[in-house]
């Protein structure tokens, strides 16, 4: 990338929105702060007002009262159109124009922008590069049509990243893909996000889509009111209260097992006697806790070996997997 | 604008011959509408069912539309000769193809979800005919019939000049009946086409299945 | 043959130098349209594509923008499709005849009555073609910051082209159908030698003309389809 442009925060003050004719309002005094170049997930269920917080932000809806700052600035001190602008937008179905190739897509901002013909081909191929759509040519001039549902999503998300925006909103952006494409999507966002820093707002409705993806998890619930707002491990560790504790589900403590990967907690070759470990299987490094967790009990054993690119990191036991040392309460420790 | 105002005491002076010329009239377009709506009905919702014939549906179409009434008259003139069986000849061609596609599209784009479930439900073919496809396509079979009907109540008036009788004897004889006669003659001819289209609206009004009636005007601008 | 003609015997044109077809009023005699071709056919071609042009053109561009303000004002769809509808359920017939006391035995009269034709169905095809227009599109392109006039220019109209391209070609053939019955209000378009035809009934001016009318309105749809590829290239793309 040749940009590094650090992202914004962004700052939810009280911020209230009560639709034409309906009695309660759909988002209730939300206050946020999303800081700069942090990915954090809006989750809750329908009527949680978790899209209308989104949409607030680049002013597809209006608030009531309240105020929202990108920065220091408000968004009301600007021009609705001129905010959208400086703001990536990438949604479900992906949003792409099907009378517009792909390069076209991709260029709709900056050629509203006025950039110059050359500054949008580069940024385009360079895009295409970080979607992972390459060799760039095969792509540009295709139409969305022509492109299956993670690839259209791909460009989606380029197209959002087109005019180098500080600020990216995302509206269950993977929520029409299969398991197995949005996996190898979700992914690829994580990698862009760590390689861009935009700060981005990502709404989902999945938890463990959540999990995964967010630095910081806001759980919304109906009414419109933050139930609990932190880490995916503060969140699952702790739930703020009854209605948390029945969203995250009753498979939570696996669920957190799904935030560390093996690798982090292997203690490193044991002097365990080889009889004891001869009948343990096999697992990556990179698998979660909660995937060595499913082969082990698949096999019947007492733990697994860990393997990385080949090599013979170690042992974890049953019980590494199922009470974790350190690693999973500190998740920010983690990913440094 | 005295003429159109002079359109009405002329209705009312020749109550009769109006009604004699509408009888006329409704007789050489109605029958060929009913014979197109016996032959093109089931046949479209045949084909329909089947999903089959699309090309021939489509072409019918394309081809009844592009056919000029006053043409097609001129030419039956050459092969039938004159008289009202030209007339009801040349009607029919035109009533039948907007019948048959409509009645095509509306039993070939219903959801295959939709009959794919009543054939899960074990219905025969027959079942899902009757109790699926025919319910939930008559909105469309009947707009067919109602294009339809307009087509044919308003080109018999050019029927006249095959000798075949009806409205178009006034609107068309400026000669005998002067200008208020053929404003008078076209009035009444607009009101028939209006109230023909009006009568099929109320039939599909209340023939249609109440769940289907509440999609329609839920579709409604 | 009928043995009842309604003005007379069957006039046969240049009767005593003509060939078998034209002296027993065949069906359709080729050697007879190829010499009349330059008089009796060839000029209400003409006068038949300028007549439809005009009101297609007309048409178009009133129905064009009571579309567009129809899908801006929700509340007006309802009103101008019906007016629109209403003027179409009128007999064309009786249309041109109300029309003449007004403006007379010309040309005006029969463009407004062919113009009141064409509107419903441009009207209909502008507005299903905007409000077809996908809604995660739509929210998409206002999300990237497109304002009202980039949005509809950019996203709505291209989006809609299909659905208005299919209304234009609908209303051209039809107005080439009913430009035939404006022979009653002035001597012009393809109707002419048809009603010419009718008083001393020759087949082959009936055919030839009916024939011309119905190939003019697949040529022109032929047209308008040519030209509807070349403006939505996206429209025919596959895997």
């Amino acid at each position: 990338m040749t940009q590094h442009s650090t992202g914004t925060s962004i700052t939810f003050d009280r911020a209230t929105k009560t639709y034409p004719g309906a009695a309660a309002p759909a988002l209730d005094a939300l206050d946020l702060e999303v800081e700069a170049g942090e990915l954090v997930c809006l989750v809750g269920p329908s009527g949680g007002g978790k899209t209308t917080a989104l949409q607030l932000v680049n002013r597809l809806v209006d608030l009531t009262s309240g105020d929202i700052r990108i920065g220091d600035r408000s968004i009301s001190d600007q021009s609705a159109i001129e905010l959208r602008r400086t703001i990536g937008y990438a949604i479900q179905q992906s949003g792409l124009f099907p009378h517009y190739t792909v390069a076209h897509n991709i260029a709709t901002v900056p050629t509203i922008l006025g950039w110059d013909k050359e500054r949008i081909r580069t940024r385009t191929a360079e895009l295409l590069e970080l979607v992972g759509l390459s060799p760039v040519e095969t792509w540009l001039s295709r139409y969305p049509a022509q492109l299956s549902g993670g690839q259209q999503q791909r460009v989606g998300i380029a197209r959002a990243l087109a005019a180098d925006p500080p600020v990216m909103l995302m509206d269950e952006p993977f929520g029409a893909l299969d398991p197995i494409t949005r996996v190898a999507v979700q992914d690829e966002f994580l990698a862009i996000h760590r390689a861009v820093g935009k700060t981005t707002l990502f709404v989902t409705h999945d938890i463990d889509e959540a999990i995964k993806m967010a630095d910081r998890i806001a759980i919304l619930k109906p009414g419109g009111k933050l139930a609990q707002f932190g880490t995916p491990s503060e969140v699952l560790s702790n739930p703020a209260d009854d209605f948390v504790a029945e969203f995250l589900g009753s498979e939570r403590g696996l669920k957190r097992l799904a935030l560390t990967t093996v690798g982090e907690i292997v203690p490193g070759r044991s002097d365990r006697a080889s009889a004891e470990t001869a009948q343990w299987p096999d697992v990556e490094a990179t698998m979660t806790l909660r995937e060595a967790l499913s082969v082990v009990s698949a096999a019947r054993a007492e733990g697994a070996i860990v393997h990385k690119g080949g090599n013979r990191l170690g042992e974890v036991s049953l019980h590494d997997l199922i009470a974790p040392p350190v690693a999973v309460e500190d998740r920010e420790g983690v990913r440094t | 604008m005295h003429v159109i105002f002079g359109a009405f005491p002329f209705m009312i002076d020749n109550v009769a011959l109006l009604l004699t010329k509408t009888g006329d009239h409704l007789v050489i377009s109605l029958i060929p509408l009913l014979a197109a709506i016996a032959l093109g009905v089931p046949i479209g919702v045949w084909l329909g069912h089947a999903h089959r014939g699309e090309f021939l549906a489509v072409s019918v179409t394309n081809i009844g539309r592009a056919l000029p009434s006053l043409a097609l008259i001129a030419i039956l003139i050459g092969f039938v000769g004159i008289g009202m069986l030209n007339a009801m000849i040349a009607l029919f061609l035109l009533a039948f193809p907007p019948i048959l596609s409509y009645a095509f599209q509306a039993v070939d784009s219903i959801d295959r979800d939709l009959t794919r479930a009543a054939r899960g439900m074990g219905m025969s073919p027959g079942q899902v005919l009757l109790k699926v496809e025919l319910p939930l396509g008559l909105p469309m079979i009947i707009a067919g019939i109602r294009t339809s009907a307009v087509l044919t109540v308003s080109s018999a008036t050019i029927a006249t000049i095959a000798g075949s009788g009806g409205l178009g004897d006034v609107i068309l004889n400026q000669v005998a009946y002067g200008m208020e006669g053929v404003i008078a003659g076209a009035i009444w001819v607009a009101v028939l086409a209006i109230l023909v289209d009006q009568a099929f609206a109320l039939l599909l009004r209340v023939s249609a299945p109440a769940g289907v009636r509440q999609l329609q005007s839920a579709n409604a601008m | 043959m009928s043995d009842f003609a309604p003005a007379g015997d069957p006039v046969i044109p240049d009767y005593g130098q003509a060939s078998d077809c034209v002296i027993n009023n065949g069906a359709f005699c080729t050697d007879w349209f190829i010499s009349q071709w330059s008089t009796v056919f060839w000029p209400p071609v003409l006068s038949h594509i300028v007549m439809v042009a005009i009101a297609v053109s007309i048409g178009f561009v009133i129905a064009f923008f009571a579309g567009l303000l129809a899908y801006r004002k929700k509340w007006l769809a309802g009103p101008i499709g019906m007016a629109a509808t209403f003027l179409y359920t009128l007999p064309p017939l009786a249309l041109f005849q109300l029309l003449v006391p007004f403006t007379g035995l010309s040309l005006l009269t029969v463009e407004i009555a062919l113009v009141c034709f064409t509107l419903v169905i441009i009207f209909q095809a502008v507005l299903v073609g905007l409000s077809g227009v996908p809604d995660d599109v739509r929210r998409a392109a206002t999300g990237m910051g497109l304002d009202r006039n980039q949005l509809l220019l950019k996203v709505e109209l291209p989006l809609a082209l299909p659905s208005i391209i299919s209304g234009v070609r609908i209303a051209t053939v039809l107005t080439v159908s009913i430009a035939t019955i404006a022979a009653f209000v002035i001597d012009d378009g393809l109707g002419s030698p048809i009603i010419k035809a009718v008083s001393s009934p020759f087949n082959t001016q009936f055919v030839g003309a009916g024939a011309l009318a119905v190939l003019l309105a697949f040529a022109l749809d032929g047209l308008l389809v040519l030209l509807g590829r070349g403006l939505t290239p996206w429209t025919k793309v596959r895997n």
